[in-house]
């Protein structure tokens, strides 16, 4: 097994970024696709009157993590060398919770930001500028906030390892509740989502 | 039924030809194409993750580069400002040039995906997307503002929809579940008082 | 664009969002789940990708952990063929000689104590714990040598590695006195003809270049030689026992 190619010495620094570029490309085109571009459809979300940004989540996470899951099982992948975020729980929680309130309030995320600004919509540049503001902000008063930051690190941990459970049977509860809030969500649109048939052309 | 079809089935019978040519030719050229599915997308979304895990062993991100750029920007102006900084001063510390970071030319390439993907379907427009009941200026502000609380979660919580809930989500992190937990309630919580910035 | 502009003809430059269809369609039930947008004669029934999903998921909870490390194969024909045409081992002289060659991507694997590595290694190894072996991060084309003290432990990492499928794997039988028997304090051969003099010409010179002392001669062991942590007792005169312990002693007293 070589793969992960970058880990197995098989791409060069140089070669890697030809590879960020690709995936950005690939990445950008697809939230452009799904209409996550576009504020309203995201702000829409939040009024369960439109269910496409976890729709669109949700298939992604149940996808990369199946396959990840039998790449590494089936012995192409070494899934140990994939990096996996370390899980603070205290920054992690409080960090959600304020990205959310951001999250509705500007009905765009960093990446969908990017999308929208590129395709021109003013307000996915304003996000942009308020998020690099916030970062830079946040970087220079960072004295103050490193204790916290720092704070109820637990390393690298998985819902697995959490549990005590097999990997395999996290994975199949991932997709129970995936489906699930698929469901949830189509019957939302339909129940109050005026948003969701005025977009379909 | 396509966008185009549509325009074409509905053209009016009489009428100055050539004035109805003009409208069918500027039609069929800028109508929209409408958007995929999206669990479709949301599956091509899931398999480039996959791709970059198998590739690079790592996953995607986006917050992460506005750090960095951050990080530069400071320098340039502040380097002693920049140092002060631990955080900062860790994206300095890798010696690559901002421009070089993987996650910045990865977003770079969002951008230009997103780009090239609604040019290619006839959905660019220089507008300022908003509620009906919001100014432009406002939207702006308002835009910015999330923007601004979306950066400080972010910095917290070492990433965003893209590095943490996607690509922490998918390899079943417990930090990663515990932010897109956190995040998708305080959303739902905000969107009731948000109600006349959208509709 | 939260127009409701019905009138059919969008003269909007630059596009907008896809008007709504003023058609029944639009206000049917069936309007809030569409099926996937994938047009023509060949898209998929709307529940084959949960269907899909939902197998893959049932599969993987029954199939055990996916990572290497827990469910790593070995091909015990394989390996033993590996073992009996010698091409699991490496000699230290091939070894040493590896060394001063540079050989590209050689990893040297030290298997012992922190006390023991930092006491002496062989130069250029690296110090592993052996339950750190399965995880350590070995890139393609790397050549990987592991030694133990007597050799145990890297015959066992050695099998660990080729159960994980790492092919260029090789270890030091007689462990690092192996080592120090054939590179440090090695014994020439005797003989007069040429090609026994090239071959202790070239042991002379590869043993020198890691700062051995070649002999003509088995040393006898020192009486005042002190014990050394983890070296078997020297006894009688001659053999490994003795002349690695005196070695090794040898070694730590000359400084620098």
């Amino acid at each position: 097994m070589s793969a992960p190619f970058y880990e197995y010495g098989l791409l060069d620094g140089r070669a890697a970024l030809w590879v960020a570029l690709a995936v950005g490309l690939a990445f950008g085109a697809a939230l452009e696709r799904a209409g996550l571009g576009h504020a309203p459809t995201l702000a829409a979300q939040f009024r369960l009157a439109d269910g496409t940004v976890l729709k669109v989540m949700l298939s992604a996470i149940v996808t990369a993590m199946l396959g990840a899951f039998w790449l590494g099982r089936l012995g192409l992948l070494d899934l140990a060398r994939v990096y996996v975020p370390e899980t603070y729980l205290l920054p992690q929680l409080l960090g959600g919770l304020v990205f959310g309130a951001g999250f509705a309030v500007a009905g765009l995320c960093p990446g969908t930001s990017c999308v929208a600004a590129a395709t021109g919509r003013l307000d996915g540049v304003a996000a942009m500028a308020g998020m690099w503001a916030g970062v830079l902000g946040t970087g220079l008063c960072f004295g103050a906030l490193r204790t916290f930051y720092e704070s109820t690190a637990r390393g690298t941990l998985t819902l697995p390892e959490l549990l005590g459970v097999p990997y395999g049977v996290v994975v199949l509860a991932v997709v129970v509740v995936a489906l699930a809030a698929f469901r949830a969500a189509e019957w939302a649109e339909r129940r109050g989502g005026t948003m969701r048939r005025a977009r379909e052309g | 039924m396509s966008a185009t079809a549509a325009v074409v089935a509905r053209e009016p019978a009489g009428g100055s030809s050539a004035r109805d040519a003009t409208r069918v030719r500027r039609t069929v050229r800028r109508a929209p194409a409408a958007y995929a599915s999206p669990y479709a997308a949301g599956v091509a979304l899931g398999l480039v993750l996959l791709a970059a895990y198998v590739v690079m062993g790592r996953g995607l991100g986006a917050s992460g580069a506005f750090a960095s750029t951050a990080a530069a920007a400071v320098a340039a102006v502040d380097p002693a400002r920049a140092q002060g900084s631990a955080l900062l001063a860790r994206y300095l510390a890798e010696g690559t040039p901002a421009w070089l970071d993987w996650l910045v030319v990865e977003l770079f390439g969002v951008t230009l995906g997103g780009f090239l993907s609604a040019a290619l379907a006839g959905r660019l427009r220089l507008v300022v997307e908003r509620g009906p009941r919001l100014s432009p200026p406002g939207r702006l502000l308002l835009a910015a503002a999330g923007g601004a609380g979306m950066g400080v979660g972010a910095v917290l919580a070492r990433g965003c929809t893209s590095g943490q809930a996607l690509t922490g989500g998918a390899l079943l992190s417990v930090g990663s579940w515990l932010f897109m937990g956190a995040a998708f309630a305080a959303a739902f919580a905000a969107a009731p008082l948000l109600r006349r910035v959208w509709t | 664009m939260t127009g409701a502009a019905q009138d059919g003809a969008n003269v909007e430059i630059g596009g907008g969002p896809p008007r709504p269809e003023p058609s029944a369609a639009s206000l049917t039930p069936r309007a809030g789940r569409q099926a996937p947008a994938a047009p023509g004669p060949r898209s998929l029934r709307p529940w084959s990708l949960p269907l899909v999903a939902l197998l893959l998921a049932l599969a993987a909870a029954l199939a055990g952990s996916p990572y290497a490390a827990h469910h790593a194969t070995l091909d015990v024909a394989d390996a033993v063929r590996a073992v009996a045409r010698e091409e699991d081992h490496v000699t230290a002289l091939e070894l040493a000689a590896w060394i001063r060659d540079r050989r590209p991507g050689l990893r040297i694997l030290d298997l012992r104590s922190p006390a023991e590595f930092d006491a002496y290694h062989v130069p250029g190894a690296e110090r592993a714990d052996i339950q750190a072996v399965p995880s350590l991060p070995f890139r393609a084309g790397e050549t990987i040598v592991l030694y133990s003290e007597g050799g145990t432990h890297a015959a066992q990492a050695w099998l660990l590695l080729r159960a994980l499928g790492y092919r260029r794997v090789y270890f030091l039988r007689g462990g690092l006195y192996e080592w120090l028997e054939q590179v440090i304090d090695p014994v020439l051969p005797a003989g007069d003809d040429a090609a026994t003099r090239a071959e202790r010409a070239r042991i002379a010179s590869l043993s020198r270049y890691f700062g051995g002392m070649p002999s003509v001669l088995p040393r006898a062991p020192r009486e005042d030689a002190l014990p050394i942590p983890g070296a078997r007792a020297s006894g009688t005169g001659g053999g490994a026992t003795g002349s690695s312990a005196a070695s090794l002693q040898r070694i730590r007293r000359r400084g620098c």
